[in-house]
């Protein structure tokens, strides 16, 4: 087997070369970071995420008479959300405000200015079965088109067993038809929100 | 030690020296080896000289191989070479010469023969360009097809997924146009491993929504075994493995190139692609490859409107050195890919209700006008391969193979989201894998040959912080390891078996937050084995049977035990299960392969059966309401999965310019625990091609053109329940493709032009995720043109 060993030496340099550079540009690679299983950062806390909707009904006339809707998804815990819903008297005009809050985090964070400030990307739409409220558009954004944070309601004769379903999407198609005048139809976009309040008009 | 005079006659005069001993050392240890026992039929000789056709002088050093056994030598100075110890039967043998065309030769071995080659050989230039990587076959039983180069310039401009599809049974599962993967025998995603450059590729595979990232050009030839091949790859390679065959480098100091481009009419883009590779002076076996390729597209268009947000940017560089003489090859690889690309805008919903009313519409909800601009939602992937090679020549009947891979794989997807977040990743996760491999090729007497090894893999995902979102998939730190054994059998010259055993385990560390803010660190070891028997049987030199089974496994992916959040593209909420187990499979091939009227009609059957124990699927658990609304809940569930499908090949040469080629590809896949079928499995599909090849006798310049027909059926075997609508109905579409070689001196030439959905048809295909929202991309055509500089075929 002797003659095996006689190789000539370039042959056996070369790949020895080869692998030293291999070596040093793999250990150039690695990346500086916490080890994998004690990750140091508490989990992401969902900073975006919209816990709560609240409805606040202030009649025009007095401007001290105001009532409350409130949706909070309770986290997706047991008991599922906790919805309180006033009743809206009957026959009144009122100014209607819309706030979304993240109700998981200490102190709780109001998250309805980031909507304002993306008012062209969203829209609340509000759909009344089985009830006699009407609700209508009271502001705009940048380009004339409604928001939906700032509302006018107006109710009429006593109704039971109603819903008022309050969506918000972003990114919808504002220019599509019927959109600004609040049908939902025609929107599209991603649903960020989307409760259901009982009802009652009395 | 009786035979070495004989042998040394060959080599006669010493001129240069470092060639002359190499070529001593290999006939040498070719002596040492089955001359010495030598036994039965396996005595016979085959030698002769190797000369140049056209002057008749000797061509020294000539390397002459036989296929079949592995086996080869080195001519002496005078062009004379000498095997002994040979079986009876039928070789090919493979001689290629630096400066030549290689040849390849069939013989039978009845007696000792003198086979004396002619190369054609081109003194002055000198130029090897590519010896093609031919070697027997490493997939005994197992179907298995091939893109070459021509095949993959037809498909310029496509993706990985997209050029496979073209071969039978072979689907794509595409999430819009911009995202493909490919599906074989009805699997994809985990369960078809991608060897990269011969490394696993590890990056994110786990999501429909992952495309393999990988530059398809990195490598002039694709490989697709359809069958189970866990004894030689490992885990994950349950419904298929895509290689992407590594090039062999350059050994002459000559400086080679090429140069593509191509134009995108839908989407409006291009892409480019260049390469050159050489060798180094003065150091014969060192050569060395750079490479560099890119993509760029806008907005793609269906046939009625355009999908918004469905562009795409790629690129991706390659650098690779390497040696090799006759008993060392070492290769350093490196190669960086990136890609950005746009997710359909339309596809981006909120809930069930959005969902639905998407369906209903029939139309995205957004279409805007074209534009090269990526918005949210959009992903970004990097990823890194690095690769170090040493083989070694023990003898002439054993071979020491050492390969270590480093691949770092960095994904971010970006969300529609409010407050200026949507330039935040909403996924930011960054995949660490080292793998190893240590193989021992061998001989063991005179006929039983294959390989042994060990395999590892190291890799750690890791969550970026700073999302502002709860992970979907938790960080973790996964250890496996492995051995394996490969042996071939050949019985006579008709025969040849193949057996093979796996034995792996896999550590699973994964470190998490519970609901309750508490970090928690579960582990789970798997340990799986896998066996497999094939078979080659020539029955005549017209028919071919192929028959293979083998067992496969795979270990539940962390995304199947852990993942717990909405997956926005799918309105669906999904949640692993950590008491999920190894899925574990055993699979049947057979594959008939016929060939009559000397060549001019092929044909190839692939039947299967393929049975997947705790086959892991999502499965429908009711709904979650949330201040979101309403969404499904999906909870990753483990059946018992039987497929059974049909591969169909058919070439036809009618006229001497024209063919005609089928394929043809069904599957069936059952939920037996369950009793119906199973979701998201391919339908039947037919393909038919007219070519037409035309090139005037002793030019390489040519000509071809040719048109395609593909019809999908519609898929009517579905689980109830399962889908959101209704599968979309049966389509057909006619693509075209027109290429033109011409040699220019010492460049080549060719242009190409490839269409593809030529009558604009409306259509929406079952394997595409975003059915629900757009239509799928309508008329395309692509204009390449490639350019080859300082290739042996481009010089007369």
């Amino acid at each position: 087997m002797t003659y095996i060993m006689r190789i000539h030496p370039t042959s056996r340099s070369i790949p020895a070369l080869v692998a030293v550079t291999a070596l040093l540009a793999f250990s150039a690679c690695k990346k500086d970071k916490d080890d994998v299983l004690t990750p140091s950062t508490p989990p992401a806390n969902e900073e975006e995420v919209i816990t709560t909707v609240q409805l606040t009904f202030t009649d025009q006339e007095t401007s001290t008479e105001v009532f409350h809707m409130s949706y909070n998804a309770n986290d997706g815990g047991s008991g599922g959300p906790v919805v309180v819903a006033d009743v809206i008297p009957t026959q009144r005009a009122f100014d209607v405000t819309v706030r979304f809050l993240n109700e998981s985090v200490s102190p709780a964070v109001d998250l309805t200015s980031e909507v304002l400030a993306e008012g062209t990307q969203h829209q609340v739409f509000f759909q009344v079965t089985n009830g006699n409220l009407s609700m209508a558009y009271a502001d705009a954004d940048a380009n004339g088109k409604p928001i939906g944070l700032g509302n006018t309601a107006i109710s009429g004769a006593a109704s039971t067993g109603g819903e008022l379903r309050v969506i918000l999407r972003h990114q919808p198609d504002k220019n599509a038809s019927g959109v600004a005048s609040g049908d939902i139809t025609n929107a599209g976009g991603e649903t960020d929100v989307e409760v259901v309040f009982p009802l009652t008009i009395q | 030690m009786t035979l070495l005079p004989i042998h040394l006659q060959f080599i006669v005069q010493e001129v240069f020296v470092l060639r002359s001993r190499f070529s001593i050392l290999w006939l040498l240890a070719l002596l040492h080896g089955p001359a010495m026992s030598q036994s039965g039929t396996c005595s016979f000789r085959l030698s002769g000289s190797v000369i140049d056709q056209h002057d008749r002088t000797p061509l020294p050093y000539a390397e002459i191989f036989l296929l079949e056994v592995e086996r080869g030598v080195v001519a002496d100075e005078q062009g004379n070479y000498a095997m002994v110890g040979l079986c009876a039967g039928s070789y090919t043998v493979r001689v290629t010469h630096l400066g030549c065309e290689p040849v390849i030769r069939k013989l039978e071995l009845r007696a000792d023969l003198v086979l004396d080659v002619r190369l054609e050989h081109h003194a002055h230039e000198l130029h090897e360009f590519e010896v093609a990587r031919t070697r027997p076959d490493e997939h005994v039983g197992q179907a298995n097809e091939g893109l070459d180069k021509p095949a993959m310039e037809r498909s310029a401009g496509r993706t990985l997924g997209e050029m496979l599809a073209t071969m039978a049974g072979v689907n794509v599962l595409s999430s819009g146009p911009t995202i493909a993967k490919p599906v074989i025998h009805g699997l994809s995603g985990n369960r078809i491993l991608t060897l990269n450059q011969g490394i696993r590729q590890e990056d994110q595979q786990w999501g429909a929504e992952h495309a393999p990232s990988l530059d398809p050009l990195t490598s002039e030839r694709i490989t697709l075994v359809k069958g189970a091949a866990a004894v030689q790859y490992g885990s994950d390679a349950l419904g298929g493995v895509v290689i992407t065959e590594p090039v062999e480098l350059p050994r002459d100091t000559g400086l080679h190139g090429e140069v593509r481009a191509q134009g995108v009419l839908n989407g409006k883009g291009g892409g480019g692609y260049g390469m050159l590779q050489g060798g180094v002076k003065g150091v014969r076996g060192l050569g060395w490859r750079v490479q560099g390729s890119g993509r760029y597209l806008g907005d793609s268009r269906s046939a009625n409107y355009m999908l918004s947000n469905t562009g795409v940017r790629e690129g991706g560089a390659s650098a690779t050195m390497g040696y090799r003489d006759h008993r060392w090859n070492s290769i350093v690889y490196y190669s960086y890919f990136t890609r950005e690309l746009g997710i359909l805008r339309a596809s981006h919903i909120g809930n069930l209700t959005d969902l639905n009313s998407a369906i209903s519409s029939g139309r995205p909800w957004y279409t805007g006008d074209f534009s090269y601009a990526i918005a949210s939602p959009r992903q970004l992937v990097q990823h890194h391969l690095a690769k170090a090679e040493v083989g070694y020549a023990v003898s002439d009947r054993g071979r020491v193979q050492l390969t270590y891979g480093y691949q770092a794989d960095d994904r971010q997807e970006f969300d529609v989201r409010r407050g200026g977040r949507s330039n935040i990743p909403a996924l930011d996760l960054f995949l660490l894998t080292h793998t190893g491999e240590a193989v021992w090729k061998h001989w063991i007497g005179q006929r039983l040959h294959g390989k042994m090894g060990v395999s590892g893999l190291h890799q750690e995902n890791f969550n970026q912080p700073g999302t502002g979102v709860s992970p979907l998939i938790p960080n973790y730190r996964k250890r496996s390891g492995g051995v394996f054994i490969l042996e071939h059998l050949p019985l006579g010259s008709r025969l040849e078996l193949e057996f093979g055993a796996r034995l792996e385990s896999t550590l699973l560390h994964v470190a998490k937050y519970n609901t309750d803010d508490v970090l928690i660190t579960p582990e789970h070891a798997f340990t799986n084995h896998a066996l497999s028997l094939g078979a080659n049987w020539t029955v005549k030199d017209s028919l071919r049977i192929r028959f293979n089974i083998s067992s496969a496994f795979r270990p539940p992916h962390v995304s199947e035990l852990y993942s717990a959040g909405l997956h926005h593209g799918a309105a669906a909420i999904e949640t692993g299960d950590d008491q999920l187990k190894s899925e574990r499979s055993l699979k049947a091939v057979v594959d008939l392969e016929g060939s009559w009227s000397e060549g001019r009609t092929t044909a190839q059957l692939t039947f299967y059966a393929h049975r997947i124990h705790d086959f892991i699927y999502l499965r429908p658990a009711g709904q979650q309401l949330t201040v979101r609304g309403a969404f499904p809940v999906f909870q990753y569930t483990a059946t018992q999965a039987q497929l059974v499908g049909m591969d169909m090949r058919f070439d036809q040469r009618i006229a001497r310019k024209w063919t005609w080629e089928f394929r043809g590809s069904t599957v069936r896949a059952r939920d037996l625990e369950q009793d119906e079928w199973l979701f998201q499995m391919p339908s039947d599909r037919v393909e038919n091609s007219v070519s037409y090849e035309f090139s005037a006798k002793g030019d390489r310049s040519g000509l071809e053109l040719g048109l395609t027909s593909t019809l999908v059926l519609q898929q009517e075997r579905i689980p109830h329940g399962l889908d959101f609508s209704a599968p979309p109905g049966t389509y057909h579409l006619v693509g075209c493709h027109a290429s033109a070689t011409k040699a220019m001196g010492k460049q080549q030439l060719r242009i190409g032009l490839r269409g593809a959905n030529l009558f604009n048809t409306t259509y929406r295909d079952y394997m595409d995720r975003f059915r629900y929202y757009a239509d799928a991309r309508g008329l395309d055509l692509t204009l390449w043109i490639t350019c080859t500089f300082g290739s042996p075929r481009s010089a007369k």
